[in-house]
């Protein structure tokens, strides 16, 4: 293997092949660029084109980072508006449990007024109907006490005549 | 045009031949001299001082050049 640090004067020499044969390849000098290959001014707008690419990666990998960190403070954000949420929608619940439980005490309230007021009803309609009961039996009982009376007359009267000698047909037993 | 269109030239790619085979760079040049008129009466003995004359005889920074042709030699291009 030969000498690849151009000591011994080989950095000239490829300066020399350079300047003077430049427009076949690195195109330094001479006519490289009517050959149509690079010359110094390509050179540094590949070098410089190259800072470039280099500069806009590190905008990518700065944006791309603060995209991640954007997206963890999005996700944190998120997760604590979950659980705030979770936490509204538990509450909800349980208050709507509450007010569904108050519901069914004060039904069961109503439906035990509801069972008193008809055991009251039946009571009364007993009531009345005893009353009624009563009534028509003290009016029965007036009735034929009034028979009574009517045939303990007609007995009488009808005794008497017959000791005044008078026949009078008896009177008929209602 | 890129970096890489750059080692097209084939002088260069003798020289680092050249090089590689342990050649002096004046016999290289002297050689090359018989079938190219361009190097016909340069001072071959004073690479340096002929490199000089000709960066500035071309409006080349030599310095520049010279990094460039490092820069492609450790890039493994050539």
């Amino acid at each position: 293997m030969g000498d690849t640090t151009f000591s011994g004067g080989w950095i000239f020499a490829f300066l020399i092949i350079a300047v003077l044969f430049g427009g076949g390849g690195f195109g330094f000098g001479g006519n490289a660029a009517a050959a149509g290959l690079a010359t110094m001014a390509d050179v540094n707008a590949a070098i410089a084109n190259q800072t470039t690419q280099n500069a806009l990666g590190q905008i990518a990998l700065s944006s791309a980072n603060n995209n991640y960190e954007t997206a963890q403070l999005i996700s944190g954000q998120n997760m604590a508006m979950m659980q705030q949420a979770n936490s509204d929608l538990i509450n909800a619940i349980q208050g709507f449990n509450q007010v569904s439980s108050s519901i069914q005490t004060g039904f069961a309230s109503v439906n035990q007024n509801i069972a008193n007021l008809g055991f009251q009803l039946d009571k009364c309609c007993c009531d009345i109907k005893t009353t009624l009961l009563n009534d028509r039996l003290m009016d029965a009982q007036t009735k034929l006490n009034q028979q009574y009376t009517a045939i303990s007359n007609a007995e009488q009267s009808q005794y008497i005549l017959g000791q005044l000698g008078t026949y009078t047909p008896r009177a008929a037993v209602l | 045009m890129n970096l890489m269109n750059m080692m097209g030239n084939p002088m260069l790619r003798q020289a680092m031949g050249a090089m590689m085979r342990g050649e002096s760079p004046q016999a290289f040049l002297k050689n090359l001299a018989n079938t190219n008129p361009q190097l016909q009466g340069l001072n071959f003995d004073d690479l340096e001082g002929t490199a000089k004359t000709l960066c500035e005889k071309n409006n080349v920074n030599m310095n520049e050049l010279a990094d460039k042709i490092r820069e492609f030699a450790n890039s493994n291009i050539i």
